[in-house]
This record gives structure tokens, sequence and C-alpha cells, in this order.
């Protein structure tokens, strides 16, 4: 007996991989970006403070955009209404999509991690591995937001629309570009709910300063249970949408 | 022929179902007995879609209850269904093939699955193009193989939604062929459709119109209806239509 949630990654995973121009584009867009954000950082100490927040938002944006796109092309062509009326259920659906996406989107990470580390010559403290494993939690909840807020849009255009509304404020309000500890109280606040903002915590404790992931494990805990939310909300709001 | 004292496969009582505002399904009832092929005939917009996603649960009516082999619409009854929506639903990256294998898999046949679909790929007759691309098959073919996709698990049940639009007259042919050998072996088939020449193949038809029933009963009954030798389904349809009109009028 296959598990279906199996089924469905395995699936996506074969329709991916079998279209060429995505899967270049999956290998090759991350390059360009890693190497243009490399050439226009001329002063390298200000590319070893910026990189891990670096790595971490472009973990998030790329693997929301690809799941929310290609999921939203499921809606649109009838393909998760079909598989909605098969016995398979919401929760196994959420699960099988994302093993087949997060396949892709840590392709993604991985390239830009190492690229940022042998090409850009970022130095870091922490391990390899742990930053790999920070890394894995932060695209499990940037695929499982992909597939959620991709209900609430019924065709690509508006899934565009989405990108300025739920990454763009992350990047300016998560301590990417300027210190959260140097905005306002009110924007303070709001970072604390962004995902992002314990994304790029967590990997700076990581690679500037050699800390552990237990160390993180605060940062961690709240990207798992951002994770947990954004999957239930994912399986609970699938059948609406279908 | 099909058995009238069994208990039907298929049973609407007073469904209704709106989309918003848009009233779609208007207290609508029906039973489709065993084994027999149920024609749900109507123009666009009547209501036919609607009514089907209500059968195999994916939506819930707001009034009313449905029965599927005698239990509501659940995952339980899931297993029992065969489903081909109107839209091909396929994945076109994918080949024939593995489209297939994909709903025997998620249908949960296992260790059967290489060779069930290998059958079902020769029974729609595109075992030569079984390693394509969909999106490198003519229409017709991908009608067939979303209907390998509905068949594979060899469901009691099918719902066709207008499995026949866009298809030549020969390929039509094919497909009432398979449904009737299907019928024959038991299937019952639910089918929707807004064509005439679809009609006159079913054991039973339900005529709808804005969300309801307004006649059923088998072919020669309706036309039978119309007290004119030689009548059509199509003036079938019409009387039933004027005398709906009357009664509301």
């Amino acid at each position: 007996m296959d598990s279906p949630a199996l089924t469905v990654a395995v699936r996506i995973f074969r329709q991916i991989s079998r279209d060429r121009r995505t899967m270049a584009l999956i290998f090759i867009v991350p390059l360009v970006v890693m190497t243009l954000i490399g050439l226009s950082f001329p002063d390298s100490s200000v590319l070893q403070y910026i990189a891990p927040a670096l790595i971490a938002t472009l973990a998030l944006f790329f693997g929301f955009l690809l799941t929310g796109i290609s999921f939203l092309r499921e809606r649109s062509q009838g393909t998760l209404e079909h598989l909605m009326a098969s016995p398979v259920s919401p929760f196994d659906i959420v699960v099988g999509y994302l093993g087949g996406f997060f396949i892709f989107a840590l392709a993604q990470t991985l390239i830009i991690l190492l690229y940022t580390i042998y090409v850009l010559q970022v130095s870091y403290h922490g391990d390899l591995w742990q930053i790999f494993v920070f890394q894995v939690i932060v695209i499990i909840g940037a695929v499982n937001l992909g597939i959620f807020i991709s209900t609430f849009a019924k065709n690509e255009f508006q899934m565009v629309q989405f990108i300025p509304l739920v990454i763009i404020p992350q990047i300016f309000l998560s301590g990417v570009i300027w210190p959260v500890e140097q905005m306002p109280d009110y924007l303070q606040w709001l970072a604390k709910v962004l995902p992002l903002t314990y994304a790029v915590r967590g990997l700076r404790d990581i690679m500037l300063s050699g800390q552990s992931l237990l160390d993180v494990w605060v940062e961690l805990a709240v990207l798992v249970g951002f994770a947990i939310i954004v999957s239930v909300l994912a399986a609970v709001t699938l059948r609406r949408s279908a | 022929m099909p058995d009238e004292n069994a208990q039907p496969a298929v049973e609407a009582d007073k469904v209704s179902f709106n989309y918003e505002r848009l009233k779609a399904l208007d207290e609508l009832s029906l039973a489709v007995p065993k084994g027999t092929s149920f024609g749900l005939l109507g123009p666009n917009g009547a209501g036919k879609t609607t009514l089907i996603r209500v059968l195999v649960g994916l939506l819930k009516p707001k009034k009313g209850s449905v029965r599927i082999l005698g239990e509501p619409p659940s995952r339980k009854t899931s297993h029992l269904i065969g489903y081909m929506p109107q839209l091909h639903s396929l994945y076109t990256e994918l080949s024939v093939c593995q489209n297939v294998e994909f709903f025997a898999r998620i249908y949960g046949l296992g260790k059967d699955t290489p060779k069930r679909v290998e059958e079902i790929i020769r029974l729609v007759d595109l075992w030569p193009r079984r390693n394509d691309a969909v999106q490198k098959l003519s229409g017709g073919m991908r009608q067939r193989v979303s209907l390998a996709c509905a068949l594979v698990h060899r469901p009691p049940l099918l719902f066709l939604d207008e499995p026949t639009v866009g298809l030549d007259p020969e390929l039509r042919v094919t497909f009432w062929e398979y449904f009737l050998e299907l019928t024959r072996q038991g299937t019952t088939i639910v089918i929707s459709s807004h064509t005439m020449d679809d009609a006159a193949h079913c054991d039973l038809l339900a005529f709808i119109r804005d969300g309801k029933v307004i006649a059923s009963g088998s072919p020669e009954n309706l036309k039978q209806a119309v007290g004119r030798p030689g009548a059509t389904l199509e003036d079938a349809f019409l009387h039933f239509v004027r005398r709906e009109r009357g009664g509301n009028g």
C-alpha cells in the first residue's frame, strides 16, 4: 500500500523535473541573484554582516514563490479538485505537496548557501550542518506559507500581488537591512510576529557568533511553531478553495 | 435490466446549494438505480456540474441530504467513486502512464498498479502513446486519459461531467461503447450532458433546469409524455420546460 503523501510528493517531483525550463530556472536564478549581490557589495565587511539575513530572506522568498505559484496552478487547472474527490485526506495532500516542493526549495537554498560561503567567500563560525538544519526549518515554513496564501488568490496575477504584501514588509521590518532594536516601538512589536525576524536573528547568531542550534532554541521554536500553524491553516483551507 | 427494488446507488433529497447569492440547486431530488446509466440533461448553467460536485462530496449542500451507495459522501465512499471532472484535470507535464499510475496509487491499488495501468490504458486505446506527455495529446486523447484515471480503481459508481464535450462523432461512439459495457458489468454511471445524442444512450434521464429536476424517466417515457408521435428528446425537454413555466406562472 502506497503512502498517499509520498505518492503526491513523488508526482510533484516528477512533474517539475520533467519541465526542463523550470528546472533550469530553479538552479540558475539563485546563482544570478547571488552573483549580483556579491558584485554590489565591494566592501566585504558589510557583506559578511548582511549575508546570513540574505540567505534566510531568499530561502523564504524562493520557497514561498515556487510553492505559491505551483499550487495555484493546481487549483486553477482543477487537478486539486480531482484530488480532493479522492480518498486522500487534506493533511496527506499538504504533507505531500510540502515533500514535493521542499526538495526544489532546498536545492535553491543549498545553492545560495554554498555560493555565499565558497564563491563570495563569506566566513562563518558555526557548523555548516547546523546552518543547514536551521534553513530547513525556514524552508518548511516558507513552502507551507505559499500553499496557504495561494488560497486567497484566484490567478497568478493575484498571487504575485501577495509578494509585496507578505515578503517585502518582512525584508524591511525583520532586521535584514536595519537592526530591529533601532526601529520605533510599534514596529518592533510588529517585527516580533514576523517569522523572518527569527530566521535572520537565528542564522546571524549561528553564522556570525558561532552559536549552536541549542543556543538559538527560541528562534528555532518560533519557526517550528510558524511552520506547524501554516501547515494546519493550509490543510483546513484546502477544501474551501479546491 | 436494472433491479428496481435494489437500494439506489445515488439518492439526493431536496438538495439546495448557493454560490453566494446565486441559487445553483433548488430542493433537487433524484434517485439513481444501481447498474444504470443515468443522464443529467440540461442547458449550461442548469446546475449539473454543481450537482455532481455535491454528489462526489466536493461541495456540502446547504439544505437536504445526499446518499452514495447508502451512505453520506465521505472519504469512505470516495473509494467507491470514479470522478471525471469537466476540466481534463490532468498533470500535463506527466506522461499518460504517470497520470494513470498516480491515481491508481492514490486509490490504493498497490502491487496491482502496473498491471491495472496497462490494462486501462489499452482499454482507452492509448498504449502506443503511453510515454507521451499529456500536453502533446489532442483534446480527445486527453478525455480518454481522464476517463482512464476515473476508471483505474474499478469503481462501482462513476460520475462523468460532460465527458463527450469536444469529441468527434467516432470517439463519442467509442466512449458510449465503454459506458454501456461498464453498465453491463454492473457499474452505475451518472453522466451530465447538454446534448440529446448523449441523452439517447442513457437508461434513465433527469431533465435539469434552474437547479431543479423538471422531469425524469426513461428516454422513451419522456418522449411519450409529449403526446405526439415521433417526438424527440429535444421536444420532450422543451415540453417540460414549458410545463414548468406554466406551472410557475
